[in-house]
């Protein structure tokens, strides 16, 4: 956010200033280019500042643990930053106002887990809640009514009055039967095991909810629905599993409950994995991956983790 | 002068006494507790003081709240995020190698500041420059890992130094 008006001048002088130093660091700059930017430096007294300026900008960001710095500020929430935008825009709307008052208190959620971890909770009712890796949620027991805030919660629902869920994309409503919603990004999933129930998107009529049904709600709308794969249900036992999977999916499953940084090439994704693996040590799970797919596994450190594809010996 | 100084000031305690309870309410809503929300009400009303907007001149006070309350909000929400993101990465960082307390709230300051530094940049700009500045990769290595070309690459690099130098040189 730029605090006044800026002049055409600064603004021309920055645009250089940035092209000159994007040149340099390409490595594309050639000895002639050097000495323009030399001649450029020269030229006036605000160029020679802002390049001055831009160089220790470079030196801002190399002050932080990278780690930190990357998990903080490459956080991956942008998208519910870009929600939050669009709702406060438009506040005046009533679905975007019951949004937003639920969106804001994730910091004092009743009921979290971190990266990795697993809760299982039962309630007086006897209905039992298990909350994946990284989720957070509200809890109203005596009401059966819950808030996701974040994550991804399964619920079996003793008979008795309907159970809530709430989600930013919409509310679903169970009497008895298994449930399980999982917000991801700016979209949410309902998934039916048993029992049937009604889903009430945001911004769209209210449907029934089937067995063996998987909902997804984007923009408060019905975006797909799909047949349920059983499998995605194993976390709850611990267990990711994969059939015939491509191995970018199963990873960007994997990320989901490993601490840390994971990322791999590009030319990796196609791969396919097979296989069931426990969650409770993702360490394994990598060296099980590199002992049956040709990739390494290369650590800076424990929670940066890369994959790469393995070097063929010359 | 002193005259205008006087207006403005019986303008301003107009504007505090009819809409402040107002803004704390519309906040409060918004936020699902009523502490933060007074904090942040005091907080937009020291911005409309130190504001160049003549309160006098105001068509509709109350919009004008609005926006400011929806800017603090987001603000908030922002720092909040980044704040919870960050706690988390150390809770996650091995005991060796985590700073100690002091160095903990320093960083943190840090990164609010390199965070509302980079606000506003499309996500795949911030990104593209985040490895560049804090993995310390190569062009090359970047439009590899984002799947874009070097060219994009290096525009995405340009656009990101002329922001930053941009808010620096202001």
């Amino acid at each position: 956010m730029l605090k006044r008006e800026v002049s055409e001048e600064t603004r021309r002088v920055a645009r250089s200033a940035a092209r000159w130093l994007t040149l340099i660091e390409s490595g594309e700059a050639s000895e002639n280019d050097h000495q323009a930017l030399q001649r450029w430096r020269n030229a006036h007294v605000s160029h020679e500042h802002a390049w001055q300026k831009i160089q220790a900008l470079r030196s801002r960001f190399g002050g932080v643990p990278p780690e930190l710095a990357m998990a903080s500020l490459d956080r991956p929430d942008q998208g519910r930053r870009r929600l939050l935008k669009g709702l406060l825009g438009a506040a005046a709307v009533a679905p975007a106002a019951w949004l937003v008052s639920h969106e804001l208190p994730i910091w004092r959620a009743d009921l979290a887990t971190r990266v990795g971890e697993q809760r299982r909770l039962t309630l007086a009712d006897g209905s039992v809640l298990d909350l994946n890796t990284d989720s957070a949620l509200n809890l109203d027991a005596a009401q059966r009514r819950l808030i996701l805030l974040r994550g991804e919660v399964a619920l079996r629902v003793a008979a008795g009055s309907p159970f809530v869920i709430e989600t930013d994309q919409g509310r679903a409503t169970l009497s008895a039967g298994e449930i399980c919603v999982r917000q991801q990004g700016d979209s949410c999933q309902f998934s039916v095991f048993s029992g049937a129930g009604q889903l009430q998107p945001t911004a769209y009529d209210t449907l029934a909810l089937q067995p063996g049904q998987r909902l997804t709600l984007r923009g408060g709308r019905v975006e797909s629905t799909q047949a349920f794969d059983v499998r995605q249900l194993g976390w709850r036992d611990g267990v990711l599993m994969a059939n015939d999977q491509p191995l970018g999916d199963f990873l960007r499953e994997l990320e989901r409950y490993r601490p840390g940084v994971l990322r791999w090439s590009p030319s990796l994704e196609r791969l396919r994995v097979t296989g069931s693996f426990r969650l409770a040590d993702t360490d394994q799970v990598l060296d099980l991956l590199a002992a049956s797919l040709p990739l390494d596994v290369h650590k800076r450190t424990r929670y940066w983790v890369t994959l790469v594809p393995r070097e063929k010996i010359a | 002068m002193g005259g205008v100084a006087v207006a403005s000031e019986r303008a301003f305690n107009e504007l505090y006494r009819e809409h402040r309870s107002w803004l704390e309410q519309w906040l409060s809503r918004r936020m699902g507790n009523g502490w933060d929300a007074a904090d942040l009400s005091q907080d937009a009303f020291m911005r409309v003081l130190v504001g160049s907007q003549a309160i006098s001149e105001l068509q509709e006070p109350r919009a004008y709240l609005k926006t400011i309350g929806k800017r603090l909000l987001i603000n908030l929400y922002k720092r909040r995020s980044l704040e919870q993101a960050y706690l988390d990465a150390l809770a996650q960082l091995p005991e060796s190698c985590a700073p100690s307390p002091e160095e903990r709230w320093l960083v943190l300051e840090t990164l609010q500041a390199l965070d509302e530094l980079l606000d506003g940049l499309p996500h795949v700009v911030r990104r593209a420059f985040l490895l560049s500045q804090l993995e310390g990769l190569g062009y090359r290595d970047i439009a590899e890992r984002l799947e874009v070309s070097e060219r994009s690459v290096k525009r995405y690099m340009a656009q990101a130094y002329e922001h930053c130098l941009l808010v620096e040189l202001c």
